[in-house]
């Protein structure tokens, strides 16, 4: 280790009151911090709440990485709170913003109500077998426990549903978390549930594009892509014949639970959902590669170009804050030129009569994004990303803000020096 | 009018003790409508998710449910209540059984495939069932996955601050919550209450649990008047990291690494554990431990960060590494090696044996109110073993839900709270957010702290306790005047003067309850009674608050209903 202990620390925290409402902004704190590495961004929250602002709200209850309440996005990757010690991270300003996908409750707090969901539906509760009245010999180093062992640490904390691009895109896709427990009870050879398992988790886990983000940023070093990688192995194996078995099951094995007062999947719900699954399974993995297809990197610097956007009075007269202009040009591109036809952002700003045009490329994977006038963010579709007004990353994958253009105005016409 | 939810059982709490209890009532009588209130989110709070080390439980042919029950009652120093302590080991076998026949849970196997039992202190059969060194993450998730399942409602983020009664003063009607989130209050009444927030001595310097145990439980019960008792008898763990200015500070290194041959030292590397019980040397009982290591430093022979040191790397990395990567793993991130080299370590405030007075079917003397877990007192006396903490939330939780379901059988209607009460608390939890002048909550509870830490602590002494009854009230008339932010939506500072009143209604009994206790037994050291004096007889102390907020107190015999202390100590001998 080094000698450096310690010293001045800058932190940029989300800040969002409900009492306020709108989109939220982050407040720059500075830190001194005797000791880098006795300090976790915990610690960091905790001084800051009592040094220099009472009011800013996070979560937390275990502080030794057993509870998973204090998940957060630190430097633009998913970790608990508790487990990151300043000195790992290697920025002069850390940045702290809350998990992607879920909706804020306050400040660094989400809401993990859609998380929890995707838990339930995915089954994660034991259900036995059979009777039994003594603890089921199982020997530790059968292929079962090796492959569960390695993941039935998992604390719910989120971060990897956060980190998956997928999971919110998809809405019945179970998310990492969800899966990695199926797959624990999949290999279990107690549980009784197995091929109802199977189908509700074949029917999911095809929608996972191995991007490994679950993987490296669970806080308990556990991979749900090797469990999800698990699940299609298995679904080789055993899906033949899956769709007859369930139906062909005339008793319930589940408990007939009662009428349940949080949404708890139904064993009817359940079979209905593993028959669409088990015919929509080769669909949905078509489906993917063609939504990958639709990747358009520019891998070589073309020259540049002023195009027209048209008049800017009547662009500044289009409803709502932003206006979606389509530019019209031949761009000169290797041996051959091509037309393009491209949609370009403009945020309007009347009250100060300014304008900022931003290029509708996703800074993720190249998805034109949209303006969502309700929520007044742009919005990637591809793998949910989205931005605030400014361009400035909001959730989802994305790693920088939208690119801006250069713009000038020449006898009356808006014009962006294209790319 | 404040809104209102009406439930058949309500139980507060989520950790292992409500969750069993809610599991078990539902499989009783599925048609119970269920209510868990939970300051966390579901299934996150609590001491059980932070158990290490594991369960006590007998399940070998070898060993007994005698053995195990006299061990607990060596560990309490004869003043557990023999009853509850029957209660934990008998229906410890069947709760692991259950737990894993039933929840799915999977603990670690010996080769064969039968259940592996490690060593730990104080135990005469290698009896701990457990998951790696984490054990309490199985527990617990395994569990509320099954409440998920079971469809039972959970409110998270929603914090109980009192229990109400009816007009009449006659019975627990349900309790006043609030919702973290909002800051909204409400009612929620039910035909029978759990109280199972766990308990988790946070109100010291240095503490094991985590930050957000408030003693809620035990201070909401003291306020509703039921009866306490061994309030004197806190736990200190051994072995707490040791990571100055940071909330990490107090967190565990397990007991299984001193079970598995883990050495302590002094700064002048003596092994002292030799001087101060030959014969079990590191793996004594954490009373004894923590003791001898509290001396040590006193002494003057601590290391630069007030603490000793436990070295493993004896034992071999790769053992280490696998036997305790928990542990290895919490050392690495702040820069220690527990792995290769000695880390220091200190007596950490962990675990309270007191509290409520209840029988083993976790009934108070109030009508439709009961308590488990750590909430609850009597089983563990003056000392827990290790590895009977998470036993008793499981057992208890267990008997509660079967009690409950068979209470609500007979008694399913709701009585209505007093509207006076309510208004009357409502009133004084809202204060502070109107007041604009008073002290801040975070330095009331730093000062209450170091007060705890040093005059009601490791070892204590008549007079400085007697001050620090004093102190205390002096500190409660300060933050009954202080200041907290008026916006409601997730108001931490709020919920931590919310603590801090619920630390300082501990505190009145811990103290109260320390200096009448003249000798020194189990976790309670007296340094103007270092003797453990049995000649006087076996007794605890009871109980419940009075008039002025001060406990009234009074002493009972033990009932050494099973079994007597083998040899009396201080013993006339006529």
């Amino acid at each position: 280790m080094t000698d450096v202990k310690g010293g001045q620390k800058t932190f940029k925290v989300f800040r969002y009151d409900p009492a306020k409402g709108g989109q939220g902004h982050f407040d720059t704190f500075v830190l001194d911090i005797e000791d880098y590495y006795a300090t976790t961004i915990l610690d960091v929250l905790f001084r800051i709440q009592r040094e220099q602002d009472q009011s800013l709200a996070f979560r937390y209850a275990c502080r030794v990485a057993m509870c998973g309440s204090c998940g957060m996005v630190i430097n633009g990757k998913e970790g608990l709170a508790c487990k990151n010690v300043v000195g790992d991270l290697r920025t002069d300003v850390i940045t702290l913003r809350p998990l992607n996908h879920f909706p804020v409750v306050k400040d660094l707090t989400v809401d993990m109500e859609p998380f929890f969901k995707k838990y339930e539906d995915s089954m994660p509760y034991f259900e036995p077998a059979q009777e039994l009245q003594e603890p089921a010999v199982v020997r530790p180093d059968t292929w079962e426990r090796k492959a569960i062992d390695m993941a039935t640490d998992c604390i719910a904390c989120g971060c990897c549903v956060s980190s998956c691009t997928m999971a919110f895109w998809h809405k019945d896709y179970l998310g990492p978390a969800g899966l990695n427990r199926s797959m624990t009870l999949l290999a279990d050879s107690r549980d009784g549930l197995h091929d109802e398992r199977l189908a509700a988790a074949m029917e999911s886990c095809y929608n996972c594009r191995l991007e490994f983000n679950c993987t490296e940023v669970c806080p308990k070093n556990i991979s749900p892509t090797r469990a999800i990688k698990y699940i299609h192995r298995m679904a080789v194996r055993q899906g033949p014949g899956l769709a007859d078995r369930l139906t062909s099951t005339p008793e319930p094995k589940a408990l007939p639970a009662p009428e349940p007062l949080t949404p708890a999947m139904s064993r009817r719900r359940f079979l209905s959902r593993s028959a669409i699954g088990l015919g929509a399974v080769a669909g949905v993995a078509i489906g993917g590669m063609v939504t990958v297809s639709a990747i358009s990197a520019a891998f070589k610097e073309p020259e540049r170009k002023w195009v027209s956007l048209g008049p800017l009075e009547k662009i500044m007269d289009s409803p709502g804050e932003v206006a979606t202009i389509y530019a019209n040009y031949q761009l000169a591109d290797g041996f051959y030129k091509r037309d393009e036809h491209k949609p370009v952002l403009v945020s309007l700003n009347r009250e100060k009569n300014r304008i900022i045009a931003f290029n509708s490329r996703c800074t993720h994977l190249g998805c034109t994004v949209h303006w969502d006038e309700k929520k007044k963010l742009f919005m990637c579709a591809c793998h949910g990303g989205t931005f605030f007004p400014d361009g400035v990353v909001k959730s989802g994958p994305p790693p920088r803000p939208l690119e801006r253009y250069k713009t000038q105005v020449k006898n009356g016409n808006l014009l962006v020096l294209e790319a | 009018m404040l809104p209102k939810i009406k439930v058949d059982m309500l139980t507060l709490g989520m950790g292992a003790a409500a969750q069993l209890a809610a599991l078990n009532a539902h499989d009783a009588n599925p048609d119970l409508d269920i209510l868990i209130v939970t300051k966390a989110l579901r299934g996150k709070g609590g001491c059980s998710r932070m158990v290490q080390g594991g369960f006590n439980v007998v399940l070998d042919q070898k060993d007994s449910h005698q053995k195990h029950f006299m061990d607990t009652l060596k560990g309490g120093q004869f003043i557990n209540n023999q009853d509850m302590a029957k209660t934990l080991v008998e229906q410890a076998t069947n709760t692991i059984k259950e737990m894993e026949t039933k929840y799915g849970c999977f603990f670690d196997r010996k080769p064969d495939g039968t259940v592996h039992q490690k060593a730990f202190a104080g135990q005469s059969f290698d009896r701990t069932v457990h998951k790696g060194d984490l054990t309490g993450i199985e527990i617990i998730s395994r569990t509320t996955e099954q409440i998920m399942k079971r469809g039972i409602r959970v409110l998270e983020e929603h914090r109980a601050l009192d229990l109400l009664y009816d007009r009449e003063r006659s019975q627990i009607t349900g309790a006043l919550v609030m919702n973290i989130r909002t800051g909204e209050l409400m009612v929620v009444e039910a035909a029978a209450t759990l109280v199972a927030t766990g308990g988790g001595p946070t109100c010291y310097r240095l503490c094991a649990p985590g930050p957000e145990k408030s003693l809620d439980g035990l201070a909401m019960l003291y306020r509703a008047g039921v009866e306490m008792m061994d309030m004197e008898m806190i736990q200190f763990h051994p072995t707490g990291l040791i990571v100055p200015g940071s909330v990490v500070a107090g967190a565990l290194l397990e007991e299984g690494l001193r079970g598995a041959g883990a050495y302590l030292y002094n700064s002048e590397g003596e092994r002292y554990m030799l001087r101060y019980d030959p014969e079990k040397k590191e793996r004594a009982t954490r009373d004894v431990v923590s003791r001898a290591s509290y001396l040590e430093v006193m002494a003057g022979r601590g290391f630069p960060g007030g603490g000793v040191q436990i070295d493993a790397a004896h034992l071999g990395a790769e053992f280490v590494e696998k036997n305790f990567p928990g542990m290895t793993e919490r050392t690495r991130l702040f820069g220690f090696d527990l792995a290769n080299e000695p880390v220091e370590v200190s007596p950490t405030a962990h675990f309270l044996m007191g509290g409520a007075v209840i029988n083993s079917d976790t009934e108070t003397k109030v009508h439709r109110l009961f308590v488990a877990g750590e909430d609850a007192g009597g089983v563990h006396g003056a000392n827990r073993l290790g590895g009977n903490g998470i036993a008793d939330s499981c057992v208890f939780g267990r008997q509660a839900g079967k009690a409950m379901a068979r209470f609500l059988e007979r008694e399913r209607t709701i009585a209505e709270s007093d509207p006076q009460m309510v208004e009357h608390l409502c009133a004084h939890y809202r204060a502070p957010l109107s007041r604009t002048s008073g002290p801040v909550p975070a330095d009331l509870r730093d000062r209450l702290r170091e007060l705890n830490w040093v005059k009601v602590g490791i070892v204590r002494q008549g007079d400085s306790l007697a001050e620090a009854s004093e102190e205390v009230e002096e500190l409660m008339a300060e933050v009954l005047g202080a200041q907290v932010p008026s916006n409601t939506n997730y108001n931490m500072i709020w919920g931590e003067w919310l603590s801090l009143v619920n630390m300082l209604d501990f505190t009145r009994m811990s103290s109260k309850s320390a200096a009448l206790r003249e000798e020194t037994r189990g976790a309670h050291a007296r340094h103007d009674f270092p003797e453990q004096n049995d000649a006087t007889g076996l007794y605890n102390i009871f109980l419940r608050r009075g008039q002025d907020g001060r406990p009234i107190t009074e002493k009972r015999p033990v009932d050494l209903k099973y079994a007597a202390p083998p040899s009396k100590k201080n013993q006339p001998t006529a």
